[in-house]
């Protein structure tokens, strides 16, 4: 008896190890990238000319100075390549892996910092999508309960 | 024991009898694909997402048959559970296959509570099990909309303002499942003949045929056929009759979560407050038209009624529009359908049960009868 509620238990316990796993694999995050100059304690980074930058295995981004744009991905850790070219004409290809934050589902990456090679706290933060006041009154969504067949099953 | 002696008419008869509804429906898709006009591809297509897109719901009606205890209308306690998984997951941000897991795993205890719940009460009323678990589903149908329309957003925190009604509180009419649609689908999908097939939708599909197959041949499946055949033999036996009709009921329950979830992640689209009580008749349905009966279904019966009922669901719109103008007309004939062959096959199944009753009579008789005449030569 003892042996079956311990099996049982075991199940349980692997069943919700399964959960936890499938939650952060699956887990969305949208980060955003940004090409900006920023100034952190008095050093400015500027932004770049022309850089392009890819997350993960998604399609490759090109951004110019104050650009702003977005990929979606699934899981913690990723990889981020950045390719600029300096003053020089010279091609850089900088490939770094990153982890987002579990709870975070959305987070900004500063380009210029992530190049100038600084720590993940500096380059990478949280953020939050503005909210927009409305003012106009809320139209409320009829709930429908009671479809007599739908369109396709 | 004598076989009865029948004649050839009588055989025909029988076996037409037997497979009445199959062959009204293939009838009925064979004129209603002359006046569709479909190509056999594309027919060939719809049929094979049905196939990956239902049977799994479909097969989890088996095991409360094979005990015994009927259509399991309560199939829909199972669709709800699989729902608010689904509700979850999309409000976590969880995508793909990993969201689909997720959801699986939420689903699994709410499931076997509703499925021990149902079957605590299925084994109160014994012998109206259909029609009680028909009226359970509403029931739960009634305490799932309070708690998705009331209860999620002030008690159950849900964040996204995409699933939360304009009122702050209580989930909307359709949930988008963008982040996981066709996510099952789409994985190892091949195309054969211009046709795209989902393998690995076909494979888990298959995995619970293997799984029913196994589980018939098991203890608890032999135990559950023994009960369907007579509980009262069965007690005798040492079978515990209730607790295995709980089970059979909170597996299928189970089974019909997961369904739902596969399902869904087909439609890519979620009807917060409807999705579930169709798709508990529309499954039954499916069944009988493959043949199924009350008290006897078989995985064929599944995939035969699955291809029959959704092609009569495929032309007859399309039939409908070409035969006098009116797409709608073939709107109706799905319901009436769906409905008529519920009805069909439950008037059958008491014809037939009388008439198993009547041939047992002649079969009796009839040995009686060989019984004299031998004592007289």
């Amino acid at each position: 008896m003892i042996k079956r509620r311990l099996i049982q238990l075991a199940v349980v316990v692997l069943v919700i190890l399964l959960g936890v796993i499938m939650f952060i694999v699956g887990k969305e995050h949208t980060i955003l990238l940004d090409n900006k100059s920023v100034e952190i304690d008095g050093t400015t980074y500027n932004a770049f000319q022309i850089v392009e930058v890819q997350v993960a295995k998604g399609e490759t981004l090109e951004l110019g100075p104050r650009d702003r744009d977005k990929a979606v991905v699934m899981g913690q850790r990723h990889k981020l390549t950045v390719t600029y070219t300096d003053r020089n004409f010279e091609e850089h290809v900088i490939v770094k892996k990153f982890s987002v934050p579990i709870g975070e589902s959305m987070v900004l990456i500063s380009l210029p910092v992530f190049a100038a090679g600084l720590d993940q706290s500096l380059w990478l933060e949280h953020y939050e999508p503005p909210t927009i006041l409305s003012l106009s009154p809320v139209e409320e969504e009829l709930v429908v309960t009671e479809e007599l067949i739908p369109l396709d099953i | 024991m004598s076989e009865l002696r029948e004649t050839r008419w009588e055989k025909t008869l029988n076996v037409l009898e037997k497979n009445a509804v199959p062959i009204l429906f293939l009838i009925i898709g064979a004129i209603g694909i002359i006046f569709s006009g479909y190509s056999m591809n594309y027919l060939g297509q719809e049929i094979i997402v049905r196939i990956a897109r239902n049977s799994f719901l479909i097969i989890s009606l088996l095991i409360p048959i094979m005990a015994g205890m009927g259509l399991n209308f309560g199939m829909t306690l199972g669709a709800m559970a699989g729902q608010i998984g689904l509700i979850f997951v999309t409000d976590w941000a969880i995508a793909g296959i990993p969201g689909m897991v997720l959801a699986m795993i939420i689903s699994t205890p709410i499931s076997a509570l509703l499925g021990w719940m149902c079957g605590k009460i299925l084994n109160m009323a014994k012998g109206r099990e259909m029609v009680t678990s028909y009226i359970i589903g509403f029931f739960i149908n009634g305490v799932y909309q309070l708690i998705v329309l009331y209860g999620m957003g002030p008690v159950i925190p849900i964040k996204d303002p995409a699933l939360v009604l304009p009122r702050g509180y209580g989930i909307r009419n359709t949930v988008n499942l963008i982040r996981m649609r066709r996510s099952l689908d789409n994985l190892l999908a091949i195309r054969i003949f211009g046709i795209s097939i989902p393998v690995m939708t076909l494979a888990v599909i298959a995995l619970l045929c293997l799984f029913i197959v196994w589980f018939k041949k098991s203890k608890l499946g032999q135990d559950m056929r023994a009960v369907g055949q007579d509980m009262e033999v069965a007690r005798a036996a040492g079978i515990r009759v209730e607790h295995t009709r709980i089970v059979s009921i909170v597996i299928s329950t189970i089974l019909a979560g997961y369904g739902m979830i596969i399902y869904l992640q087909n439609m890519g689209t979620l009807n917060t407050y409807n999705s579930h009580m169709q798709i508990g008749m529309f499954s039954i349905a499916a069944l009988l038209v493959g043949g199924a009966s009350v008290n006897r279904a078989s995985i064929g019966n599944v995939f035969l009624g699955v291809a029959l009922f959704h092609l009569m669901f495929i032309v007859s719109p399309m039939a409908g529009k070409n035969l006098i103008g009116q797409a709608q007309l073939g709107e109706f004939f799905r319901v009436f359908v769906s409905y008529g062959v519920i009805t069909l096959a439950l008037v059958l199944y008491e014809i037939r049960k009388r008439h198993t009753r009547s041939r047992a009579g002649r079969l009796l008789a009839q040995e009686q009868l060989d019984a004299r005449r031998l004592a007289d030569d």
